[in-house]
């Protein structure tokens, strides 16, 4: 089967390319690509006249939660997928904090087998610790030949710095990744958002900057100490932006994800209690979401995540103390990224490189370019259509977002994965 | 300058360990425990070299074997042994340590062999003693006749010490063995390659003479003359230093299959005792290119050497 798409605006982070041209596709892979194609080869099976919007690899989000196994009815793997492709997504790779734990490979093999309902690429993360308890080694070796492609003690990182630094130096002779939320559980403590004066002001216990700041200095240290590679997820201070690049400087194999949502909001868009903002990491000052994005645009943000975590309303519809931490996340990414070019920040190509390539090479998987013989997953967007996120209209099952209510631009028309339209819109 | 003697040949006082032992030294030793190893073979006795002597085992720690070992060679030789096994729970540390050691000296033993579980605390024995003392084991210090029957092993199958590659696999850094064993055969000449997890690698195991230290089991295997198996304490495999059994015999077991990297001639070593199906795959365990046999016939005989050169008296 050969499908072309022609007359689109090829970008591809990659090779920095930005120009008029079409890709022709075929048993999967891109065949070819660039300013060249402009017609169909004979036999072709299907021709998408892009209209000039924009075609990007598809997107590679790195962290997704779903509720399964165990709490379907947050989210599925295949309600998950809908959502992704729907907004671009089409690789994810999901967390290991389910009931039971991703902690083994029957686990990692039931996430990541084939399923004619889930159409976009999954990967698991393994938990580092056995049932994340933060106590002992999980089955890292098995469970990364079983395709685990990075390990994770979730939301809760492993608080025994011994523990930790003996899980990294084991993770390292496999090489495998280790990815760590920077944070320090003990001065987080019952904190429900920023600590600082509007925290004060609602009457709110606050989480400190210190505790991430603790908590990554913590596992750098421990990652130069014993070789490991280890992302920091979801960086959400300027100061933790210091200590990864000190880091790095020092020779740390270290990468970083940043929540999308972590650049569009801030602290003040709590507001009157909106329980849809209360996320870990908070959202923080104003000038701690400039440092990201001015990060972001200085090419020191590997990935961008939606850190996707479907709640259902009985989780939300609480006093903000009591609600559960998380944003539903998956349909709102590229929006959010884009508004910051919109807004003058970022070029495009910049901005969707931690959704495309940064991701892929930080974790060593394949696609997020566009190459011959490249895996055709692909996205067709127009980056300035205009749209109002309206939570009934959200695919995922968890509609918990942060952005309901929001006027955002940018969507994505047509998704395929390995050259097969999977998702296109009206 | 004249050398001493003792430059060319072992003389003591101690053995402590073999670290700072030169090449001469250690084949001096292995030369004698050779000679006794012929003798056993040869169902001859040997001269009472160590009539009238008292030999102490004492064992902090529990060991049938090493203590069996060292109470055959000491009673082949003509000696008196004492065997105190002291159950560690019994001894309290420090000031009741050495107060055993005065104890055991007013008693005028001519050698006490110390196994203890703490780094170090056969040296600080032997400064409280008048006696020779030798190291059964200490802690994840040395364990020097275990060192030198490993050597007198390889060098009795392969007639060679000298340029041979010798893989050591598993716990390193809990092993008083992987130390010993290393010192004596860097010191004669050996390629010797450590590997294992991270985890149970030591930071500094580039400095004990090794020439590679490797995660990677497969590549320390790669045309080794000489595979030996460290034991893996069960307690370690509970997810402090490994997830699992099942884990470590994956990525680090001895299976047939890996031991075809070998050279076709390898031998395979373990000091015991064995978790098969962990480290060691039973069939090559029990296999024809197995000397772990050996290793115990040869503990004997090393044994009996040091013991002789320690205490024995002098061919009439």
């Amino acid at each position: 089967m050969i499908t072309a798409i022609l007359n689109a605006r090829l970008l591809d982070p990659a090779t920095g390319t930005d120009l008029p041209g079409g890709v022709i596709v075929e048993n999967g892979k891109v065949a070819a690509w660039g300013q060249g194609v402009t017609e169909a080869p004979s036999g072709a099976g299907k021709v998408v006249d892009a209209g000039g919007l924009c075609l990007a690899p598809g997107m590679i989000d790195l962290r997704v939660k779903t509720g399964e196994p165990g709490e379907e009815q947050r989210e599925t793997v295949a309600t998950a997928s809908r959502a992704a492709l729907s907004a671009g997504v089409t690789q994810m790779v999901l967390m290991p904090d389910t009931r039971p734990v991703i902690d083994d490979v029957a686990l990692v093999e039931f996430l990541t087998n084939e399923d004619p309902e889930v159409e976009a690429r999954v990967h698991a993360a393994g938990a580092l610790t056995v049932g994340l308890g933060g106590k002992a080694m999980a089955e890292i070796g098995l469970m990364k030949l079983a395709g685990a492609v990075f390990f994770t003690n979730g939301d809760e990182p492993v608080a025994d710095a011994s523990i930790l630094k003996r899980a990294m130096a084991y993770a390292a002779s496999h090489e495998a990744i280790v990815m760590s939320r920077p944070d320090t559980a003990s001065l987080r403590g019952s904190g429900v958002m920023n600590a600082g004066s509007f925290a004060a002001r609602l009457g709110l216990k606050g989480i400190p900057r210190e505790a991430e700041w603790i908590g990554a200095a913590r596992d750098l240290m421990l990652a130069e100490a014993t070789g490991c590679r280890l992302i920091l997820d979801q960086v959400s201070t300027a100061r933790t932006l210091e200590l990864l690049a000190e880091a790095r400087a020092r020779g740390v194999k270290a990468g970083a994800t940043v929540a999308a949502h972590s650049l569009f909001f801030n602290e003040m868009d709590v507001g009157d209690y909106l329980t849809y903002c209360k996320v870990n990491p908070p959202f923080r000052a104003e000038a701690d979401r400039q440092a990201l994005i001015a990060a972001l645009a200085a090419g020191e943000i590997d990935a961008v995540v939606s850190a996707h975590d479907p709640q259902p309303p009985e989780q939300k519809r609480l006093p903000f103390a009591e609600a559960s931490f998380g944003a539903a996340g998956l349909e709102t990414t590229l929006s959010a990224v884009l508004s910051l070019v919109h807004d003058g920040p970022l070029d495009l190509l910049t901005a969707l490189k931690p959704l495309t390539c940064g991701p892929t090479d930080l974790i060593g998987i394949e696609g997020g370019r566009l190459a011959e013989g490249a895996p055709a997953d692909l996205m067709l967007f127009d980056p300035g259509t205009p749209w109002k996120c309206e939570r009934e209209d959200l695919i995922t099952r968890s509609t918990n977002s942060p952005f309901d209510g929001r006027l955002l631009q940018g969507r994505v028309m047509r998704t395929f994965v390995r050259g097969c339209e999977v998702f296109a819109r009206g | 300058m004249a050398r001493e003697q003792s430059d060319y040949t072992f003389t003591g006082p101690h053995l402590l360990g073999l670290m700072g032992l030169n090449p001469l030294q250690l084949t001096s030793i292995l030369d004698k425990a050779d000679h006794y190893a012929e003798q056993a073979r040869a169902s001859q006795r040997g001269a009472p070299v160590l009539k009238n002597k008292t030999v102490i085992n004492l064992f902090f720690e529990n060991s049938t074997r090493t203590m069996s070992s060292f109470e055959i060679a000491a009673k082949r030789l003509g000696a008196d042994v004492v065997n105190m096994p002291v159950a560690a729970s019994s001894v309290k540390k420090g000031e009741t340590l050495i107060d055993t050691a005065m104890t055991l000296n007013a008693m005028k033993p001519d050698v006490i062999v110390i196994r203890h579980s703490a780094s170090g605390g056969v040296k600080l024995l032997s400064r409280k003693v008048d006696c020779a003392v030798i190291n059964a084991g200490d802690g994840m210090h040395e364990h020097p006749t275990q060192g030198l029957l490993d050597t007198l092993t390889i060098r009795r199958e392969k007639g060679r010490i000298e340029g041979l590659k010798v893989a050591i696999c598993g716990d390193i850094v809990h092993s008083r063995v992987a130390r010993s064993t290393t010192y004596a055969l860097h010191q004669l000449g050996a390629r010797v390659r450590l590997a294992g997890p991270r985890t149970l690698l030591p930071g500094d195991a580039s400095d004990w003479g090794a020439e590679v230290v490797t995660t990677d089991i497969d590549a320390a295997l790669d045309g080794a003359d000489i595979v030996m198996m460290l034991r893996l304490q069960l307690e370690r495999m509970d997810g402090a230093y490994l997830p699992s059994r099942r884990e470590y015999f994956r990525f680090y077991g001895l299976t047939q299959e890996r031991l075809k990297r070998a050279a076709p001639d390898a031998l395979v070593m373990h000091p015991g005792p064995m978790n098969r199906g962990i480290e060691i795959e039973s069939a090559i365990a029990d296999g024809p290119r197995s000397v772990i046999t050996e290793q115990v016939e040869m503990g004997v005989a090393v044994r009996m050497a040091v013991l002789d050169m320690l205490a024995g008296s002098a061919p009439s």
